[in-house]
């Protein structure tokens, strides 16, 4: 016991010894480390080998589940890519959705990004802001650039440089139960092939309201809420956080419109006046407690269709009735040019202290072999998306994905109609757009989905928050037609 | 023992028990209360493999079932290796915190030595400072310069001796008279052996306490584990349960069945150690 | 730290100075210390007059400071947290000298019986748990706790999506889930009590509640402080509830302190300002802290 208890100690005083010895130059290396870097923030200190062919490299992705078996996929794909160059070696880092953004955040922070990460366009800001994000148009293959629509490419841009390539566009609207929706007087062909207005809307959702089933359902529980806002946002003709002539749009006439017309729902008893929980309201469609839910996406039929092949085989869920599923574009609100809300998720590339000009260029072929042709089409045939790349399309010809044709006729409707948003949004814009989303906006409007304030009083305290970080000039108070 | 706080003027046995009954039934209410959860999710844990609708929550499942339990094993390779890891990882800091932080806590009580107000100060401001702060330059401390990701040592040592192990050893030591102490060293023991053998003896409780404490916040701590591993091997429990999106609100069971997986071995730990609790006897002979 | 490792050894051959004795107990604790704390602290501080970026930070003086003291939401959220932890751990201390005082007379397998039961909810992960709680608040008429009050004749409540409740049910599941650990350490405190100072007090006929107050408050003090002062301190970086059961809202009403911290350092990017706003929570997290040594007075040595 004794000489274990000497060994512990010694050995720990060993480790405490070398541990000191790190710390000793931590406080000194830290602050200098960041100004040696400063000078060269589009270059690198490092020169570039004169010999890069042969030069061995680790290219290190960070993704979050994108497709169920993402990683899986990627693993697939780095093999085949090494098959070409055997000198570079990928390093894959899994991730949950959940705190996908922390790690990346922390690793950024500390200078030790992933090479290449998966981050929506809403993030983009926070990293360019950080100082982390690249332009990557030097650092592509030669004509990568021209595979990748505008519209996608837009996304990825901010301030007219672009920091990654999209990898889909997802579009967020609504779902609906077609035979429950026709049972209620509404032409739901009618709907998918031509939209519909708002007083529709409400009249449709009034009709489905009855014992125990609900017209509408949004999850709308924590910051869920965040989805109402956007999609209808976008019904109101606010399709992005600033107009195009770059002014904010959460403080114009739309918006007060938008928040009037949620008013009169959230009251009108035709959807819950509790709150949902985002995994509860699929369960609602499927239950047959909703006729209409969102947020919901073009994927969901085949849950809905995996849950109908479930309910003879007892794995369904408890209670489920057979749906058929109807993707549903967002009502529009009267004066305004009909519209879809989506968002382009795309991998970005980061700066790191592993950055020379040579691994950048690896790096820029790596992701540009992730974000094309079958790898492109894999990923997004599993979502039930369209590919925004050339290469991608033509390796996605062909394929049957067994969804309805009305469906995938709607959502290819939908995604004609998202509107990317203005690239010459500066980085501090959309930091500071989204801070005001999660900090004024999704709060404000949770009070107002629980009856708490008016939609006055909060279209107020949104102008008065905003007319604050972008200044009146900056923020659009009229009407976006 | 303190049971002189009640019983003394109690000589009529029929009024001690109704006292006791009356108590105990209240503890007994109270703990139900407490424990709901617990048994919620045990209960669950056994339910159906699949997506729940809220209308059907109720206390107990319908029909009972391992299928949630065969799905954690079934989803990862790695699930036992990931209870392993934590294991090893949450030992080693409760071994560590044991050791070092009771010295630490030891002196800082009863040895008298320059500095020592300044350094316990510094402690317990230290304890101020929210995590959420310390976790990149620790992380580039890590990572950066020691080159740590996926090593054990970078789960371990952040944890290995904690400023609030300090502060409760040095609280429970404080309370132990100086004058054994004194006595000790007028007979020649070093400090040292006065640790190991009057010192240590007599605090079997709250060593017991700190190092459940410290296994639990271990076991169950998720962020540093998340942020400085990065293969699926080298993962915690914590880690591989998020990744693995036992989180998600509708699939209940599986994820009840996770976090009692998870919960298990402290449930044995707590029972193995148990016994020290009841020790609190011989704390009493020396305290007060 | 090098010429201390000799001491060690000397120890054993000569009674050393207390000095010596005292750095060598500490040593590695404080070298542990030194690199796991102290270095991300003083990291920390430094941060905080910066506009961090890990390639090239700048210098910008006390404009962290600036705006957080400018930002209403960091004092809502000082505020919220404020209320939390006024509420929860007073509370959390009664609950827990309560309940140890009346597990105290019963016999020895009781006892432990009773202390396992009010331990084990502390075991289980506080991840697991939320999970647990949001199916029992869920705001539908068929969540647990709205079917127990619809039971009761109540109208059902929107739990954590309404201002009303929200924090209350912060503060709910934060009494009935966290006292096992102080159940235990009041315990073992309340066991250190002599039995001398009952005999006593009982010779002058002393009461239940008069040997209650007289005697095992004060004798109590030093785990009451440090219960305390932990579970203020604990309290005020609370974030885990919020950002597992709340995510903050309803219109910020359960943003903690901790919470913004968070989210600032990582969903926003802006470092600097989380680190100023740790290190003014810090202080008053420490000023907290001294008032209580104060109030706790002399007969508590530290």
């Amino acid at each position: 016991m004794k000489k274990f208890f000497a060994l512990l100690l010694s050995l720990c005083m060993i480790l405490s010894l070398a541990a000191c010895g790190g710390n000793n130059d931590q406080p000194t290396s830290t602050p200098d480390a960041p100004k040696q870097d400063t000078p060269a923030p589009a270059e690198d200190n490092k020169t570039p080998d004169p010999e890069p062919a042969a030069e061995e490299d680790t290219i290190v992705i960070m993704a979050p589940p994108v497709t169920g078996d993402y990683a899986d996929l990627l693993a697939g794909w780095i093999a085949d890519f090494q098959k070409e160059y055997p000198h570079l070696k990928v390093e894959v880092i899994s991730t949950a959705w959940d705190d996908h953004s922390s790690k990346l955040s922390t690793m950024a922070l500390s200078g030790e990004a992933p090479d290449i990460a998966e981050v929506s366009y809403g993030a983009i800001g926070t990293y360019v802001e950080m100082g982390v994000a690249m332009d990557v148009r030097p650092y592509l293959p030669e004509g990568a650039l021209e595979d990748y629509d505008q519209n996608a490419l837009d996304y990825m841009t901010l301030d007219n440089t672009v920091y990654g390539l999209p990898l889909y566009l997802t579009i967020q609207a609504l779902g609906g139960n077609r035979q429950m929706m026709t049972e209620a007087g509404v032409d739901v062909d009618k709907i998918q092939a031509q939209g519909w207005t708002y007083d529709e809307f409400l009249k449709a959702i009034e009709a489905g309201t009855k014992d125990d089933t609900y017209g509408f359902v949004f999850a709308n529980a924590a910051v869920a809420t965040g989805d109402f806002v956007s999609i209808f946002g976008v019904g109101a003709g606010i399709t992005a956080n600033f107009t195009k002539d770059l002014k904010y749009a959460y403080t114009s006439e739309n918006m007060k419109t938008l928040l009037s017309s949620v008013e009169t729902m959230v009251s009108s008893g035709w959807m819950p006046n509790y709150a949902v929980e985002a995994g509860q309201r699929l369960v609602m469609l499927q239950t047959g407690n909703a006729m209409i839910t969102g947020k919901a996406m073009p994927l969901f039929e085949n849950n809905i269709n995996k849950n109908n092949a479930g309910i003879a085989t007892g794995e369904a869920v408890e209670g489920s009735i057979e749906v058929e599923y109807a993707f549903l574009p967002v009502p529009t609100m009267d004066g305004v040019t009909e519209s879809c809300f989506g968002t382009v998720d795309g991998m970005i590339m980061l700066r790191n202290n592993n950055s020379t000009e040579e691994h950048l260029k690896n790096v820029g072929l790596f992701l540009n072999y992730v974000c094309s042709g079958q790898r492109a089409a894999d990923t997004v045939n599993q979502i039930l998306l369209a590919c925004v790349c050339q290469s991608g399309r033509d390796a996605q010809a062909g394929a049957d994905l067994g969804q309805d044709p009305r469906n995938a006729e709607a959502s290819t409707r939908c995604i004609g109609m998202v509107q990317a948003p203005p690239t010459g949004v500066t980085s501090e814009q959309a930091a500071n757009a989204k801070t005001l989303m999660d900090e004024t906006i999704i709060p404000k409007f949770q009070a107002l989905l629980a009856g708490e304030i008016s939609a006055q009083a909060m279209y107020d305290e949104v102008c008065a928050r905003a007319f604050d970080l972008f200044g009146q000039d900056g923020c659009e108070t009229g009407v976006i037609k | 023992m303190a049971s002189g706080l009640y019983s003394q003027h109690l000589r009529n046995p029929k009024v001690r028990v109704a006292r006791n009954l009356v108590m105990g039934i209240f503890l007994f209410f109270f703990a139900a209360v407490v424990l709901f959860p617990l048994v919620y999710m045990l209960a669950w844990s056994f339910g159906p493999a699949q997506e729940m609708s809220s209308g059907s929550y109720a206390i107990f499942p319908k029909t009972w079932s391992l299928d949630s339990y065969k799905h954690f094993f079934a989803s990862s390779q790695y699930s036992v290796k990931w209870l392993w890891n934590s294991f090893v990882v949450a030992a080693a800091t409760v071994v560590s915190n044991v050791i070092f932080a009771s010295m630490a806590g030891y002196a800082f009580a009863k040895v008298r030595f320059k500095g020592s107000k300044f350094l316990f100060f510094l402690i317990l401001m230290a304890m101020m400072i929210p995590y959420q702060v310390t976790q990149v330059p620790l992380y580039i401390l890590f990572v950066n310069k020691f080159k740590m990701t996926n090593t054990f040592t970078a789960l371990i040592l952040p944890g290995c001796v904690t400023s609030y192990n300090i502060f409760l050893s040095k609280q429970f030591f404080s309370g132990i008279p100086t004058s054994l102490i004194e006595n000790a060293k007028v007979e020649g023991a070093t400090q040292f052996r006065i640790f190991r053998s009057i010192i240590l003896p007599l605090s079997k409780t709250v060593l017991a306490v700190m190092a459940i404490n410290t296994f639990m916040g271990n076991w169950n701590t998720f962020f540093w584990p998340f942020l400085v591993t990065s293969k699926e091997s080298m993962y915690t429990i914590q880690v591989g349960l998020k990744t693995f999106k036992f989180a998600n609100g509708t699939l209940l069971s599986p994820m009840m069945a996770g976090a009692t997986i998870s919960a298990l071995p402290m449930f044995v730990l707590f029972f193995s150690l148990q016994k020290y609790f009841l020790e609190g006897v011989t704390i009493g002979a020396v305290k007060g | 730290m090098k010429s201390k490792a000799p001491t060690l050894r000397d120890r054993r051959f000569r009674i050393t100075l207390e000095d010596l004795n005292g750095w060598a107990f500490i040593a590695v604790a404080m070298a542990v210390f030194a690199v796991m704390t102290i270095y991300p602290v003083i990291s920390a501080v430094i941060t905080s007059f910066q506009n961090y970026k890990p390639f090239g930070a700048e210098w910008v003086q006390f404009d962290n400071y600036k705006t957080a003291l400018t930002n209403d939401l960091f004092y809502k959220s000082i505020r919220n947290t404020a209320v939390y932890t006024l509420i929860t751990v007073p509370l959390s201390l009664v609950i827990a000298f309560s309940v140890a005082v009346m597990i105290l007379p019963f016999q020895r397998k009781t006892q432990s019986v009773f202390k396992s039961l009010y331990y084990i909810p502390a075991v289980a992960s506080g991840v697991a748990m939320s999970v647990v709680w949001l199916w029992l608040y869920d705001s539908s008429p068929s969540g647990l706790f709205n079917q127990v009050l619809s039971f009761l004749h109540l109208p059902t409540q929107n739990w954590l999506s309404s201002s009303k409740t929200a924090m209350l049910s912060l503060i709910l599941m934060s009494l009935l889930s966290g006292q096992g650990s102080s159940i235990i350490i009041y315990i073992a405190a309340l066991m250190g009590i002599d039995n001398t100072y009952f005999e006593a007090a009982e010779l002058d006929g002393a009461t239940f509640f008069q040997k209650l107050r007289y005697i095992v408050v004060p004798l109590c003090k030093p785990t009451t402080l440090f219960l305390l002062v932990t579970g203020i301190i604990n309290s005020f970086q609370v974030f885990m509830n919020a950002y597992m059961m709340t995510g903050g809202g309803p219109d910020n009403n359960t943003t903690m302190i901790g919470l913004l911290i968070f989210n600032n350092a990582f969903v926003y990017g802006k470092y600097g300002l989380a680190c100023a706003q740790a290190i003014m929570l810090a202080i008053v997290i420490a000023a907290l802290t001294a008032i209580q040594f104060k109030v706790a007075g002399d007969d508590v040595e530290y």
